[in-house]
């Protein structure tokens, strides 16, 4: 028995560390390789760690600001995904308190029906999706992408879902008190649903950080595009790996906001799916 | 209480009419258009299911060619990642799970943070280990192949980087559920001398039924519309074979020249249909077997 727990042990060590390495190397080459020079890297092709450190890659993208300006792209991605978040936290807790605490005719009718037809698979709204946004005169703008996932219902099964999980006696001795709606969402559900708001504000930000073919239909001018679009325009301008270091060195600063809000925000992302498993199962 | 109030629609009224604009609209109009002749500027002409017959039974079409082969090289791919994309975050969830295992946290964030980047760097990063001169399979492993110019290497690559970057949200899902499963379980089949497998698919598995339906269902219907993978590793190439139809849809839509949009729209609905009928077969199949 002790034998038969020893080498089940060994076994999920060996397949996960071995899992570990291949997951890690990848990133670990990408940051090494964007502080090697050209030459070094042609000339002794794959090493983990650079003989010589240096910073000219890095220098020479930032320098870039007319081909590939990628701290404008950061800037316009940090915005879009920024207001994108603080709008979806709105909206959602808003609708949820609609959809879970307002007596109106036929609520649960409607938000099923919403449901239902968001069910619908989006490559078929794609098209018409970039006509109501040119329509608008929000092509080559922040607001394509700000905007339109707002109305997507995932979030706000997700915090009405969590809504009907506080009891009603809370709103009910608010409103003895002479608490109107207003008073109720902001005072007395607001700070109770705080957990999924972070969650599905995470999830946004980082959604929204990531799109990419929506961005790539959506921006034609260089200086407005997000990060993700703009690093599919690099293979061309660093030359289908002339520039190697270079390349990397973008891959890399795209990553960095991504990664520095998970070393911030980690549990929440790691905890969250639970609220998930909790409803589905 | 009794007055008839507007705050209902304070509440759900903005939420409401974004639905309107960017759900229902373009989802009404994307199915109008599968119709019509239509190339984004001038008004959508009415042309009945012209599109439909073309794409499905007119052979000497290109339109026809390229659907053929982008749905072809999109189920591949569903093929292929899916069943991966179950497998290992199981595997994983259940390894993390041991009880003699340490550093669960550490590990599970090196397996879950490259789902955290965006496919575009991913995309420009094993490009670079797949790279023939400069690269890690070329280097260490020897491989003398272009890997994004030959097949079947140009699928492994964008099949690494799919499974690379996707095994992080279902591993977080099993991990929750597996913690979820009663201990009691457990310890009753072990004195029952129950080994490690046993327990695993007469306890994990049956005990995580939703969950895992939940995540092969909205794993497939992602994996349909695959597009920066193969747009970034392969451009959808050697010879089209890595084409898929998100890819050709973006192009007759939206490419160089004159938009085709009202065909684009056709593949469009057609790949949705896909996606519906697949979805609803997994639950009806999987809910069935599972009570």
């Amino acid at each position: 028995m002790v034998k038969k727990i020893s080498i089940s042990k060994y076994l999920a060590y060996l397949f996960l560390i071995v899992l570990c390495v291949i997951w890690a190397v990848p990133v670990l080459f990408g940051i090494t390789t964007s502080f090697r020079s050209q030459a070094e890297v042609v000339s002794s092709g794959f090493r983990l760690l650079p003989v010589n450190w240096i910073m000219d890659n890095y220098t020479t993208i930032l320098g870039n600001t007319s081909t590939a300006p990628i701290l404008r792209w950061l800037m316009n991605s940090l915005f879009i995904a920024t207001a994108h978040t603080f709008l979806v936290i709105v909206v959602i807790s808003l609708t949820g308190y609609g959809y879970s605490r307002m007596n109106f005719k036929g609520r649960d009718t409607l938000f099923f029906t919403l449901l239902g037809i968001s069910f619908f698979p989006g490559v078929v709204n794609l098209i018409p999706s970039y006509k109501i946004i040119d329509a608008l005169g929000w092509v080559n703008t922040a607001w394509a992408m700000i905007i339109p996932g707002l109305a997507g219902m995932g979030n706000i099964f997700l915090v009405r879902q969590f809504m009907k999980g506080i009891p009603n006696e809370l709103d009910e001795s608010a409103r003895v008190d002479g608490a109107g709606d207003f008073k109720i969402y902001a005072s007395v559900i607001l700070p109770l649903i705080k957990p999924v708001l972070i969650v599905c504000g995470l999830f946004s930000f980082i959604g929204s950080w990531n799109d990419f073919l929506w961005p790539v239909i959506v921006y034609t001018d260089v200086d407005k595009m997000p990060v993700t679009a703009g690093l599919l325009l690099l293979q061309d301008i660093y030359g289908n790996y002339r520039m190697i270091g270079q390349l990397m060195g973008s891959a890399i600063l795209a990553m960095i906001p991504t990664f520095i809000l998970f070393l911030f925000a980690q549990k929440h992302f790691l905890q969250s799916i639970n609220l998930n498993s909790g409803i589905k199962g | 209480m009794n007055k008839k109030s507007f705050t209902p629609y304070f509440f759900v009224g903005p939420h409401l009419i974004l639905f309107a604009i960017f759900i229902l609209l373009p989802t009404i109009y994307g199915i109008y258009a599968s119709f019509t002749q239509w190339n984004l500027m001038n008004d959508p002409v009415w042309v009945g299911f012209d599109n439909y017959k073309t794409i499905l039974f007119n052979s000497d079409s290109t339109f026809y060619t390229q659907f053929k082969n982008g749905l072809k090289n999109t189920l591949l791919f569903v093929v292929l990642t899916v069943p991966i994309l179950i497998v290992i975050p199981l595997m994983i969830a259940v390894a993390l799970e041991h009880k003699k295992v340490k550093m669960k946290g550490f590990m599970q964030s090196i397996l879950y943070i490259p789902g955290l980047i965006s496919i575009s760097a991913a995309a420009l990063i094993w490009s670079l280990i797949f790279n023939k001169q400069l690269g890690i399979t070329g280097n260490i492993f020897g491989s003398t192949v272009a890997w994004a110019a030959n097949q079947p290497y140009a699928w492994i690559t964008i099949i690494v980087l799919t499974i690379w970057g996707g095994v992080g949200g279902n591993m977080i899902i099993y991990r929750a559920s597996i913690n979820g499963v009663s201990k009691d379980l457990y310890e009753a089949a072990e004195i029952d001398g129950a080994g490690p497998i046993r327990k695993f698919s007469s306890i994990t598995l049956p005990s995580i039924r939703f969950p895992l339906i939940y995540t092969f269902v909205m794993t497939t219907a992602g994996a349909f519309n695959v597009f920066g993978q193969p747009l970034m590793m392969t451009d959808g190439g050697p010879r089209q074979s890595t084409h898929v139809l998100m890819m050709y849809i973006r192009q007759l839509a939206f490419g160089h020249g004159e938009s085709i949009a009202g065909m684009a729209s056709a593949m469009a609905v057609l790949l949705g249909l896909v996606i519906l009928v697949i979805s609803a077969l997994q639950y009806y199949v999987m809910n069935r077997n599972a009570s």
